[in-house]
């Protein structure tokens, strides 16, 4: 029994993943991108989400690696906060408060405790980079209000910024200017393009900018498809070399780690490296599918990744191949066909990319296939006016799929095809049956098969705005040479040149409802012969449905005006009305129940409702702010058991609905403890890879340093005998990560009780140590070096510092302690 | 679950590789193949997932593989009050799966990362692994080896948590009672144990040969009446190497009962079995058993006690090769798996090699008791590394589909005789002149055979053949006559082609007229000829809208485009065509069967150029399959500018609507009144 808590709208899937540049982790084994209020965190090699960071409360809008502690992730959302996770737990450590709209965050191994965001300033289009510094601090929360201001008047992308040489300095392009701010100098130099007026040079407006790693080098990308590298010699003087292949707006530009190489990205959905920053130079990656939109680069250098309108990120080798992709719900373009769920996979249908159906897995939140139906070269390029997939329908079981397609350049000059699908057992997939060349003159407004289970012949509807309904049925096309079956038109209806606007076939199959326009037509599907008429004048039918199974004597249809009319198909008249302005209309296949979403506005509604019954079984308001598209009723695999009244709906199948920018929601009744209360459950299984020969080579030389640690294993390495005695460094380690000070303010404390244990120690010795303890949490053995930095940072500076933080008693003991030792031996060093 | 199976060396080694479905939603199927790679494929979309080679894939391949308890996420968090939408779902994601290897180190392998996650070695056994279990809830891996041991890991620290010797010979299989407090092992013998004290509880008698499968069937007593300490009164299947009975045991509170309770029979060695678990004691426990020889037996059956007969399969499915043509025989296709799924009502297979396995969702129908599928695996083979990547299928789009563009029959509902309501109406409309007119025909046709000799004379023209061709259907004949290109020519074969046949011909043109293009532009020579020649014998025709349906509908759809234009251009045609018909049959010497028909026309001669015009507004219908041809003339194209031009002047107004109102009597054909109502 599940426990029945209240419905709420939950967020299913298809959520943005191409809003901003995805960001690698240090290892590339780890991708981040945000999504929503969320940050996702992907495996590169499995393209599965490993992670979902979510604690903002608005639209997350940068992510970055801290450049300090690469295991760490810094987010900025809209909501004024900049976050701190441990991504491989999925913990939030720390919260800074800076209180204004971030727009963008970046953050700099030169600047340690500060990161830059974009801020908007009182005019709504001004907007600045400034740096904020990031308190140390123990607690959860931190109030970040030190905002030091870097640079005006910049764009609100976070393309438009890139930091150069180190972090000497930092390039902001705004339309024709580009500025570039020296921290040193703390001046700022700014460019302007000297053609910018000139008419030959129009477009060459600034879209994006890229810093050399190293050198004095920026990339800008333009508006004409142009790259310009810009050299200096100096504040003032420099060269620019450009760099033409794209024919359209460049999208984003990105040097590689080692700076030896340029990539560059725009609509023609082709990667372009360009090598040694030369025109000849230049590799290519196309037919990446939809427009690029951002490009970036693992620190390691292996991988570069590209994110897609159509909502997919791309993750490609260093040679140019890709090797993966991480694909959301496709959601480039308007969906025309609506959802629709295959009887065979159980999957959810609709547009896909262009000129494909995609088929999406609700159960895994996963794209499964896109199944190409136009089947040609899709050309991407503004202003074409390209075939698009305006109606599918799934019938008999799923042996059939029709599709319609139209292309429609001007007004008269309409280009229509429908196909019928046929699914193969053998070859398990879809064969094409039959195509049909402009099977009506104008827009096919409906589509729909009769999918009654006796049927003995499948048969198609399609409604046109020509004023016409046809009904296809499959024939025997049989002959001498090879048996056959195709489909053929069996009658066409019209109803005084009205258009027809929607059909759908009683649940049995025997009677076929047409409106036209304001007018609703029942047919004979025997002998289509008109049975009769239903006019309310209430304004165009808008939907229109037969109620199922007891409710099956009556027909709804929702009209333009708003309005919500129940006919008895028995007695043929109006059973009752409602004032309604319903935007969906989606009948239970399981059961008698129609959900209605009313559009208003403040938002959407959900009325869910049998024919037969003039009160609704369940209102929610308010389930969306936007305008909903498109709804469907998904069977459910194992049906729930609501007792409930109010939940009985679900019992037996989940409504999903689509809203206006696309993203999929659903109803769900189960408390959200009730869903976080199993990761508390979940297999924890720590790592524990076995020592590889290399690891003994690195084991080895340790053991030179110390005579007294084990030979052979880590396990043994990690009892040292000496390390596990001392209270401070158990507590460190045995602390769960999110609950600790920063590092920074630990390693004092942490140097401290190493001191203490042993006198003759000498400090070389002491991060070596620490090192081992590293290890034993499998870390890169390249923190050494990081690590020995920073203990003699902080102990040098760390004296003088003002401890301002609460701290717990055991704390402040082993700080009093710390006064007391003689540093004089630092002095020595 | 799995049964294990690398080293081909045992002969008592089971047969079939690991593999194993994940657990609950069944989206992944995990396959261990005996090159050393483990594959994992998505069910839903048959697509590689991922393939992971251990390192020492060739030394120690992997003998058994088990998939960990689903891990839920926690994906949801509370909705608020600013942005409604908020959640993320994605539930049930399994991550963990163990690998058990022939040296007996047993692998952790994470298929959310993609790589090792730890390996289970120091410790545990020194022999081939034979068989791994995650315990439900507690974190625990249970394995059992050749070396005779049973062992407990901790998961969490990857340490033995304790390590029994389980048999006297190697423990092949292992099973966790459903309450998690049992476990029971098998060699030979099965014992089952209490997993606390690690103390034998019951022994039951085993197989012959190594047990390779172990299952419990229930998870609640079927007596519920007795409390219920957690595994007295249930069941437990056991399969084993070689053996082609499946045992049923039960758990009894007595110790003396040792013998199987039941046992199904299957055709072969089983190698991967599935069952759905019966929570009450009316629904029956449903088993799918692969065997060696590929075939799937399924079973249904309410355990209740004993059974002497072994039981045989409600259903078997079998899966083959479509066998092409008459030379290749259908081959059949081995299943490797086969796995319910959550509704208990499909089945999901499969099948094919286990280098490119087919995963295949069939809904089981208990009816049939033999299944075979025919499934054509040939395309299968290549390896698909682009598709796996983008993920984009292409549905076969071959020579063979069929093909409807406007004016093809079945484009349009062909046009059936009108019912009966209208037919009167029509009957009324043409009454008179039908009864006479069958006179005239058999009449005419009497003259026409009569006078055939005479016009044979004459060389510039060939009815007589393409009325031979039409009777005969020869399409060479055919050919040699309706693919002339001269104008005269055509003229006078039909003028001169006797009446019962110009149905025929205008059938075949109508055919013709549908193929290609470059034929057609000769036909619509043909077919003008035919209808201005003719125009008059076709109204006549009570029959003729059924007859000529799909021609009007070809020539409505291809001139839609100009249709104003060829309306007009197709009555002027009419017009003067006739008035010079009429002028020419006057002066010339017609034809012998025309004398009868000259007399007709010199009597209502004087009114002439009237009757033209209401025979016109009559013959709407034949104008206008007259029109599509004319449109396709070039010669006739400048006539038509000139016809524009002179209605311009004239008015357009005027015309076009006087126009529409003769259209609209023509489209008002019997068809489509019919629609109507």
């Amino acid at each position: 029994m599940v426990e029945e808590e209240n419905i709420r709208v939950v967020r299913c899937g298809g959520s943005e993943l191409n809003f901003r540049r995805a960001v690698f982790s240090a290892d590339s084994k780890y991708i981040f991108c945000v999504s929503g209020d969320f940050v996702k965190v992907y495996s590169t090699v499995t393209e599965e989400c490993v992670h979902i960071l979510h604690g903002h409360r608005n639209l997350v809008t940068g992510i970055q690696l801290n450049p300090n502690n690469h295991l760490q992730l810094y987010s900025c959302s809209l909501d004024g906060t900049i976050k701190l996770w441990d991504y491989i737990d999925g913990i939030l450590i720390k919260t800074f408060i800076v209180g204004c709209k971030l727009h963008a965050l970046f953050t700099l191994a030169q600047a340690e405790d500060s990161v830059f965001v974009i801020v908007n300033k009182e005019k709504p289009d001004i907007f600045q980079l400034v740096s904020v510094k990031l308190p140390k601090s123990s607690s959860q929360e931190v109030e970040a209000k030190e905002l030091s201001f870097v640079l005006d008047y910049i764009n609100q992308s976070p393309k438009c910024i890139a930091f150069g040489n180190e972090g000497v300095y930092v390039a902001a392009v705004r339309e024709f200017y580009l500025s570039v701010y020296f921290f040193k100098k703390k001046t700022t130099s700014r460019f302007t393009l000297s053609s910018s007026r000139n008419k030959k040079h129009a477009k060459n407006n600034f879209t994006c900018v890229a810093c050399h790693p190293t050198e004095d080098c920026i990339a800008s990308g333009h508006m004409d498809g142009k790259i310009r590298l810009w050299n200096f010699y100096d504040d003032k003087k420099y060269t620019y070399t450009c760099l033409h292949w794209h024919h359209d707006m460049v999208m984003d530009l990105a040097f590689s780690v080692t700076g030896t190489s340029l990539l560059s990205g725009g609509r023609e959905s082709v990667l372009v490296e360009w090598r040694d920053a030369t025109e000849k130079n230049k590799e290519f990656l196309p037919r990446l599918g939809a427009t690029i939109e951002h490009i970036s680069v693992s620190p390691a250098g292996d991988l570069f990744c590209t994110s897609h309108s159509d909502n997919k990120i791309i993750i490609i080798h260093r040679n140019l191949e890709a090797s993966a992709v991480i694909q959301g719900l496709v959601k480039d373009r308007s969906i025309f066909t609506g959802l629709m769920i295959d009887p065979r996979t159980k999957a959810l249908v609709l547009n896909g990319k262009p000129g494909h159906l995609q088929f999406y897995s609700l159960q895994s939140d996963k794209q499964l296939y896109n199944l190409d139906i136009i089947q040609q070269e899709y050309i991407n390029d503004y202003g074409l006016i390209q075939i698009e997939l305006t109606k599918a329908a799934f019938g008999c079981f799923g042996n059939w799929l029709a599709t319609v397609e139209q292309r429609q350049e001007k007004e008269t000059e309409l280009e229509l095809q429908m196909k019928l699908w046929m699914y193969n057992k053998k070859t398990q997939g879809f064969i094409l049956n039959t195509k049909i060349n402009m099977p009506h003159e104008d827009c096919i407004t409906a589509l729909c098969f009769c999918n009654a289970e006796k049927s003995e012949q499948p048969t198609l509807v399609t409604a046109s705005k020509d004023g016409y309904f046809k009904v296809w049925i499959l024939t025997d096309d049989s002959d001498i040479y090879k048996k056959a079956v195709g489909w053929t038109c069996d009658f066409v209806g019209s109803y005084h040149k009205y258009q027809a606007t929607n059909c759908c076939f009683s649940e049995d199959g025997s009677l076929l409802a047409v409106s036209f326009e304001e007018i609703v037509t029942i047919w004979d599907s025997v002998t289509w012969e008109l049975k009769c008429t239903f006019c309310q004048r209430a304004g165009k039918i808008r939907h229109l449905c037969f109620g199922r199974l007891t409710c099956s004597k009556y027909l709804l249809g929702a009209t333009e005006n708003g309005i919500l009319c129940c006919w008895n198909l028995l007695s043929c008249a109006l059973e009752w009305n409602a004032k309604l302005n319903v935007r969906v209309m989606e009948p239970d296949p399981n059961s008698e129940n129609i959900a209605a979403i009313s559009q208003s506005s403040v938002g959407s509604d959900l009325f869910v409702f049998k024919p037969s019954e003039p009160r609704p079984l369940y209102i929610q308001k308010g389930i969306s702010r936007e305008k909903v598209q498109w709804g469907v009723f998904v069977p459910r695999d194992v049906p729930e058991s609501f007792t409930s009244e109010a939940y009985q709906w679900l019992n037996r199948s989940q409504f999903y609905f689509l809203t206006k920018s696309q993203s999929l929601l659903t109803f769900s009744t189960k408390s959200p403890e009730e869903k976080l209360t199993p990761t508390s459950k979940q297999l924890l299984a720590e790592e524990s890879l076995p020592t590889t020969p290399f690891y003994f080579i690195l084991g080895k030389h340790r053991q030179q340093q110390d005579e007294k640690l084990n030979e052979t294993l880590e396990n043994e390495l990690v009892q040292l005998p000496l390390t596990e005695n001392i209270p401070a460094i158990s507590e460190l380690l045995h602390t769960p990560a999110h609950v600790l000070p920063s590092a920074a303010f630990l390693c004092s404390m942490f140097v401290n009780s190493l001191l203490l244990s042993k006198e003759t120690k000498s400090a070389k010795e002491i991060p070596e140590d620490v090192d081992m303890e590293e290890e034993k949490e499998s870390e890169d053995s390249d923190e050494e070096n990081d690590f020995t930095e920073k203990v003699q940072d902080t102990s040098n500076t760390g004296l003088g510092e003002d401890i301002i933080h609460q701290l717990s008693k055991s704390e402040e003991k082993e700080l009093r302690k710390f006064r007391k030792i003689d540093y004089s031996w630092i002095a020595a060093l | 679950m799995a049964a294990g199976g690398g080293g081909s060396c045992d002969p008592l080694a089971p047969a079939g590789v690991p593999c194993a479905f994940s657990p609950h939603s069944q989206a992944y199927f995990a396959l261990a193949s005996t090159d050393g790679h483990l594959r994992v494929w998505e069910t839903a979309n048959n697509r590689l997932h991922q393939e992971y080679v251990p390192s020492a894939h060739l030394s120690g391949t992997c003998t058994c593989l088990a998939w960990a308890p689903a891990r839920l996420q926690a994906k949801e968090s509370p909705q608020r009050k600013k942005r409604k939408s908020e959640a993320v779902g994605m539930s049930n994601q399994t991550d963990l799966l163990a690998l058990g290897t022939a040296v007996g180190s047993i692998l952790l392998y994470s298929t959310v990362k993609g790589e090792l996650h730890s390996k289970l070695i120091s410790g545990g056994h020194d022999n081939r692994v034979n068989c791994i279990q995650w315990h439900q809830d507690s974190g625990c891996l249970y394995s059992c080896s050749d070396d005779k041991h049973i062992v407990e890991w901790n998961v969490q620290t990857c340490k033995v948590k304790c390590k029994w010797k389980g048999d006297n010979s190697s423990v092949s299989s292992l099973c966790i009672s459903p309450d998690g407090k049992m476990l029971l092992s098998a060699g030979r013998t099965i014992k089952l144990w209490v997993l606390e004290t690690k103390e034998v509880y019951r022994h039951f008698t085993g197989h012959a040969t190594p047990v390779s499968s172990l299952m419990f069937t229930t998870i609640r007593p079927p007596n519920e009446s007795q409390p219920f300490d957690g595994i007295t009164g249930l069941y437990f299947l056991s399969g084993a190497v070689h053996d082609r009975l499946l045992n049923v045991w039960q758990v009894r509170s007595e110790n003396k009962e040792k013998s199987a309770v039941m046992s199904f029979t299957v055709t072969d060695e089983p190698v991967y079995i599935d069952l759905t678990l019966s929570e009450n004691k009316e629904e029956p426990v449903k088993l799918a058993v692969v065997c060696r020889d590929g075939q799937v037996h399924l079973f249904e059956h309410i355990l209740n006690g004993y059974c002497k007969k072994p039981l045989t399969s409600n259903c078997t499915i079998q899966i083959a090769t479509p066998g092409k043509g008459k030379k290749s025989t259908p081959k059949p296709i081995p299943i490797l798996a086969a796995g319910f799924c959550s509704d208990k009502m499909s089945l999901l297979l499969v099948y094919g090699s286990w280098f490119q396995p087919t995963i295949e969702r069939v809904a089981l129908n208990s009816r049939e008791p033999h299944m075979c599928l025919v499934r054509d695996i040939s395309n299968c083979w290549a390896p698909k590394v682009e598709t796996a990547i983008t993920k984009v299928r292409t549905p076969v789009m071959n020579s063979e589909a069929k093909v409807l563009v406007p004016g093809i029959p079945g484009h349009h509902a062909a046009i059936k005789p009108a019912p009966p309501q209208t037919e009167q109406v029509e009957s009324k409309r043409k009454s008179g002149g039908n009864e006479v007119s069958i006179e005239e025909r058999l009449g005419a046709m009497d003259i026409d055979t009569h006078k055939k000799g005479k016009e044979d004379l004459q060389t510039n023209s060939f009815p007589v053949l393409l009325t031979q061709g039409l009777e005969s259907n020869d399409f060479e004949m055919l050919n040699k006559v309706l693919q002339t290109r001269n104008v005269n020519l055509i003229k006078k074969t039909v003028l001169r082609m006797p009446l019962h046949t110009i149905i025929p011909l205008l059938q075949e043109l109508t055919k013709r007229l549908q193929g290609h293009p470059n034929s057609a532009v000769l036909m619509v020579q043909w077919l003008k000829c035919v209808l201005t020649v003719h125009a008059s014998y076709l109204s006549t025709l009570p029959d003729l809208v059924p007859q000529l349906g799909t021609l009007y509908q070809l020539m409505e759809s291809r001139v839609k485009t100009f249709q104003k234009l060829s309306h007009l251009h197709g009555k002027l045609i009419l017009l003067i065509t006739q008035v010079t018909a009429s002028e020419k049959t006057k002066g010339a010497t017609s034809p012998g069967q025309k004398a009868k028909l000259v007399y007709e026309e010199e009597s209502s001669e004087e009114e002439s150029d009237d009757e033209i015009a209401d025979k016109d507004s009559e013959d709407n219908w034949d104008e206008d399959e007259e029109e599509s041809e004319s449109e396709k003339d070039e010669d006739v194209e400048e006539e038509d500018e000139d016809a524009e031009g002179k209605d311009e002047e004239n008015g357009e107004d005027r015309d076009t609507a006087s126009e529409k109102e003769l259209n609209g009597d023509s489209d008002l054909d019997p068809e489509n009144e019919s629609e109507e109502e």
